[in-house]
């Protein structure tokens, strides 16, 4: 498992597309965190709200950027993990070796690895400025991706084809976010399985409902890993 | 002779085509199994299911005495050549097999890799891309990959296919030495004097049942009711003669010493000689042959 583990990191981030997605978080992290740490006056103003904390401002690009765009990127790295290894008849040589679970969790943690690395090191860089760091938007960061890394690996095995993954993918990095927000400010009954299966309903207040994404994560992977380990490859 | 692979009543289909219509077979600790078939005779369907890439339909397999629902339990036991066309294209060859060897928990240095990669005949292609290798350079690096993890049970499907006369020769020669170090080996080959040579016993797969289990010299010895005889005698035996001998012998075609004669049993060759003796002929050499693998597998 630690080797199917390594091999996908590797793979993940070797490309440009994760160099790109990397430069772009931890760009926009440090810049916002500087700019808030250069004008205390709108820090203050913020914090008169009394929404907020003072490290969840300066973390606030990294937070935004997750919630808005971390389907679209997500999808983009890992919605062919599975499907291209069948594709090219690959996993027919990991499989002789290891178990599918095995496997499945070997991507998963490979996948994963790189947005726990991504949003750490946002969170460091934030930290070296602002000497703050928020655990909550932190934590709240890092389950909204294991969510949606266990829906693209979801996808990837549901979709057989990694150009149609590569579509549907952005389709709905798009279309999930807008999705999601709607169904936050909406009563309407229709955007209810919304609310209740995507993440942001949850993340929305810092409780103990931040936990359930993470818990629909890990059903989308058993789900995942049911439906591979019952196909022919 | 312990069985380390049983397989009983395997079926395997995809939709309403049947691929395998239930398959009985063992294969002994130790041997080289030869499995031959046509093209669709579901020899590759076989071996996917051994190695778990495809599911069975019904039927069972125990294999190291697991059955085939504790495969994962056994798989470091075996190495799988599926066939050529899953490498990592983008890998180079020595950094693909190091990929494997962690896989098998195979921690052999890269000295002993590449040493590997020389033993099936791939010199100087460490770190060439995959992706620049000629089909016969993915088959020997396919073979490879399978013998990581120090398996027991090898599985190879078509080795030799599409190699060149010399890798294919070397490749033979590899899976005679892995058989005298005591690996047990299952292979298929489109090459039937290939599997007839280095195979302790050969399954005839066809439209998805083994048609014949035996050892090569059985299969042949089985199917060789009649006999092709050579006889070299002085004088030569004439047309008229044969035409004239008490029991069932046709002439079948003429050699410089002497003739070849078709019997349709074996036992006629002992009236033959009786009849040379008898008529007095000067007897050189009579030589019946036996029915090659080949057209033992032609027959079924």
């Amino acid at each position: 498992m630690l080797s199917i583990m390594k091999r996908e990191f590797i793979d993940v981030i070797k490309s440009i597309r994760s160099i790109l997605i990397i430069l772009f978080i931890t760009f926009v992290s440090y810049q916002t965190a500087s700019f808030f740490n250069d004008n205390d006056g709108l820090v203050r103003d913020l914090l008169l709200g009394g929404e907020v904390t003072e490290s969840a401002i300066y973390s606030l690009a990294v937070s935004f950027i997750i919630l808005f765009f971390g389907f679209l990127f997500g999808f983009s790295i890992a919605h062919q993990a599975i499907n291209k290894e069948v594709e090219l008849k690959t996993i027919r040589l990991i499989v002789s070796k290891r178990s599918m679970r095995d496997i499945m969790v070997g991507k998963l943690i490979g996948n994963y690895l790189f947005w726990v690395i991504t949003i750490t090191l946002s969170y460091v860089l934030i930290f070296t400025v602002t000497k703050s760091w928020s655990i909550d938007d932190y934590l709240s960061s890092l389950i909204f991706m294991f969510y949606v890394v266990t829906a693209a690996l979801l996808l990837s095995t549901l979709v057989k084809k990694s150009l149609a993954t590569m579509f549907l993918g952005m389709f709905l990095g798009v279309v999930i976010p807008i999705l999601g927000m709607m169904s936050l400010a909406s009563d309407k009954v229709y955007f209810l399985p919304f609310k209740y299966v995507l993440p942001y309903y949850y993340l929305e207040d810092r409780s103990a409902l931040m936990l359930i994404p993470l818990v629909i994560g890990v059903i989308f992977f058993i789900v995942a890993t049911y439906l591979m380990e019952k196909r022919d490859l | 002779m312990e069985a380390i692979l049983e397989v009983k009543g395997l079926r395997k289909s995809y939709g309403k085509v049947d691929v395998l219509k239930g398959i009985d077979f063992d294969i002994k600790r130790g041997e080289v199994f030869g499995l031959v078939g046509r093209n669709g005779a579901g020899k590759s369907t076989l071996i996917h299911a051994i190695a778990g890439i495809v599911h069975k339909t019904s039927g069972a397999f125990t294999i190291f005495g697991q059955t085939d629902d504790q495969l994962n339990r056994v798989k470091r036991q075996i190495g799988v050549m599926p066939d050529v066309s899953n490498l990592y294209e983008h890998m180079k060859g020595l950094h693909f097999l190091k990929y494997m060897a962690e896989l098998t928990e195979d921690k052999r240095p890269k000295k002993e890799l590449i040493e590997l990669m020389h033993s099936v005949g791939l010199h100087g292609a460490e770190y060439r891309k995959i992706k620049d290798y000629s089909f016969g350079m993915r088959k020997k690096l396919s073979i490879a990959q399978a013998l990581l993890g120090k398996p027991e049970f090898i599985i190879l499907d078509e080795p030799t296919s599409g190699l060149d006369p010399e890798s294919a020769i070397h490749i033979r020669k590899l899976v005679e030495s892995l058989k005298k170090s005591g690996k047990t080996i299952m292979l298929t080959s489109h090459n039937l004097d290939e599997i007839d040579k280095v195979s302790d016993r050969v399954a005839i797969l066809s439209e998805g049942v083994i048609k014949k289990l035996d050892t090569p010299r059985a299969l042949k010895q089985e199917q060789s009711e009649s006999a092709q005889i050579t006889v070299i005698t002085k004088p030569k035996l004439s047309l008229e003669r044969i035409e004239q001998l008490p029991f069932q012998m046709v002439f079948d075609h003429e050699i410089e010493e002497g003739v070849v004669l078709h019997a349709e049993k074996k036992d006629e060759v002992a009236d033959l000689v009786a009849y040379l003796v008898q008529e007095e002929y000067k007897v050189y050499e009579i030589k019946t042959r036996e029915k090659t693998l080949e057209e033992v597998f032609m027959d079924v």
